[in-house]
């Protein structure tokens, strides 16, 4: 391996969170966002040509190594902690409304849901998944809301792109059609060049939340290990 | 208002629970009996609507009240309906359920974008990074509990009270001295070392009150756990321990 790898390797080895290309070219003077995802795309032939359990996952613009998602039962069962709490149904749906309307303010996410949402953003707050981005005109300045890079984390997204997007959705808001199913699955060519996040084949997978559910799709440019 | 009671006439509640607000619980009408939505028969379904919710008071007023509000919009649009069209006056006069119909299909838009959420969030956690099998807990210091008894302290503080009074020239007029600012000085101090004898803290003063207040401001802080007063014998010196990783005002996330 290079130097320019294993400089690469050391830091994202080191870290509990994504680092981008940028951070991580500020490590040597070597480096520069080329360099970086070239070593990127080495280090990810090399972990799948050696089986390691482990692989660089593309997260909210940056890069983080993680577990393989076949050793989950492994790593459930040797966790001491209780796993992060996963989102209840409001704060999804309420995640969702931001998502694609943002920045949107409480009173449109709430005529949205048609119930109150106060607690919901405040905890979506306090979890650092949105964020006040401002503040709008009307009457009272309410505050605007955002996603965060957090928010990309938690769903594994490598940004707002991977968010299914509504024409792949069943459409309902217009006349309701058989759901479509996208031109192009990207799921097609998961070669090397594929630095899928773990969650992009949930967002391609856009058909249908059934289909979803039916499979849970890991493939993420991951090799067929054992 | 969590409604966690199994049986009798409050199952009915846990079943209003299910549903997110008015909007879910009209759309599971529509969808489960296969309701053409642009053709909603209004005037069933606000009865059924109805019936859902008796009772929904007990699910507290806010909850309840976003249940009403879509009660009584039905029963506006119902009674539209049942009004003869004036037919020349509005050729293009709108469905009275226009309204009601766009939102429910934009809602029913956000809750299939939150199930792709949800998919996302289930997979994404399949995957651990560092971090996931949690660190060794940090040594000593940040485990110390107070384990002194209040005498103790006391006697400490009153000790090296005595031993600091400076030769008093002349008294100046005695001025409040605010426990907040004792607690700031902690906290500067506590920032910058990771631990400081309480001692140091109040000689610069001189003062019994300001003795009194900075040891109060350290009791403080101790029950908020932002610090930690270790003492190694009686009457020795009160050391105050930085706590890793507590932020200074650790006091009210009461919320979830």
């Amino acid at each position: 391996m290079q130097k320019a790898t294993q400089i690469v390797e050391a830091l994202l080895f080191a870290s509990d969170a994504p680092l981008t290309a940028a951070d991580l070219a500020r490590a040597d003077a070597s480096l520069d966002e080329d360099v970086v995802e070239a070593a990127v795309r080495a280090l990810r032939i090399e972990y799948e040509r050696t089986g390691r359990a482990f692989d660089v996952y593309e997260l909210a613009g940056g890069y983080q190594i993680l577990t393989r998602p076949e050793f989950e039962p492994y790593l459930e069962r040797f966790a001491t902690v209780p796993r992060p709490a996963r989102l209840s149904a409001a704060a999804l749906e309420v995640l969702a409304i931001i998502a694609y309307r943002q920045p949107i303010g409480r009173a449109e996410i709430e005529e949205i849901r048609g119930v109150g949402s106060a607690g919901v953003l405040r905890t979506l707050q306090d979890r650092a998944l949105i964020d006040a981005v401002g503040r709008a005109e009307a009457l009272g300045r309410p505050l605007l809301y955002g996603t965060t890079d957090r928010f990309l984390e938690h769903f594994g997204f490598r940004s707002l792109e991977d968010l299914p997007r509504p024409e792949n959705l069943p459409v309902v808001l217009r006349e309701p059609a058989a759901p479509e199913v996208d031109a192009a699955p990207p799921e097609a060519d998961a070669a090397p060049d594929a630095g899928a996040a773990p969650a992009a084949d949930a967002a391609a997978d856009a058909a249908g939340p059934s289909e979803a559910d039916a499979v849970p799709a890991d493939a993420s440019g991951a090799p067929p290990a054992s | 208002m969590e409604a966690s009671v199994a049986a009798g006439e409050d199952a009915f509640i846990v079943e209003l629970d299910r549903f997110h607000g008015p909007l879910d619980l009209l759309l599971h009408l529509i969808r489960e009996q296969d309701i053409d939505i642009f053709d909603i028969p209004i005037a069933r379904i606000t009865e059924q609507f109805l019936r859902a919710i008796e009772g929904v008071e007990r699910l507290g007023l806010d909850r309840a009240g976003d249940f009403l509000e879509m009660a009584a919009m039905l029963i506006r649009i119902k009674v539209r309906m049942l009004l003869p069209r004036r037919g020349d006056e509005e050729e293009e006069a709108e469905d009275p359920r226009a309204e009601l119909v766009r939102r429910l299909l934009e809602y029913e838009h956000f809750r299939e974008i939150a199930q792709h959420l949800e998919a996302a969030e289930r997979d994404r956690l399949r995957h651990a990074g560092r971090g996931y099998v949690p660190p060794r807990p940090e040594p000593a210091a940040a485990d110390a509990e107070l384990e002194l008894v209040w005498e103790d302290v006391w006697a400490a503080v009153l000790a090296f009270a005595e031993r600091t009074r400076p030769p008093a020239e002349h008294r100046v007029t005695p001025r409040l001295v605010p426990i907040e600012e004792k607690i700031a000085l902690i906290l500067d101090t506590l920032a910058q070392f990771a631990r400081i004898e309480l001692h140091r803290l109040v000689a610069p003063y001189g003062d019994r009150l300001h003795t009194v207040v900075t040891l109060m401001a350290s009791l403080e802080l101790a029950r908020r756990r932002a610090l930690a007063i270790r003492q190694s014998e009686p009457f020795a010196a009160v050391w105050l321990y930085r706590r890793n990783g507590i932020a200074a005002n650790a006091e009210g996330d009461a919320d979830r």
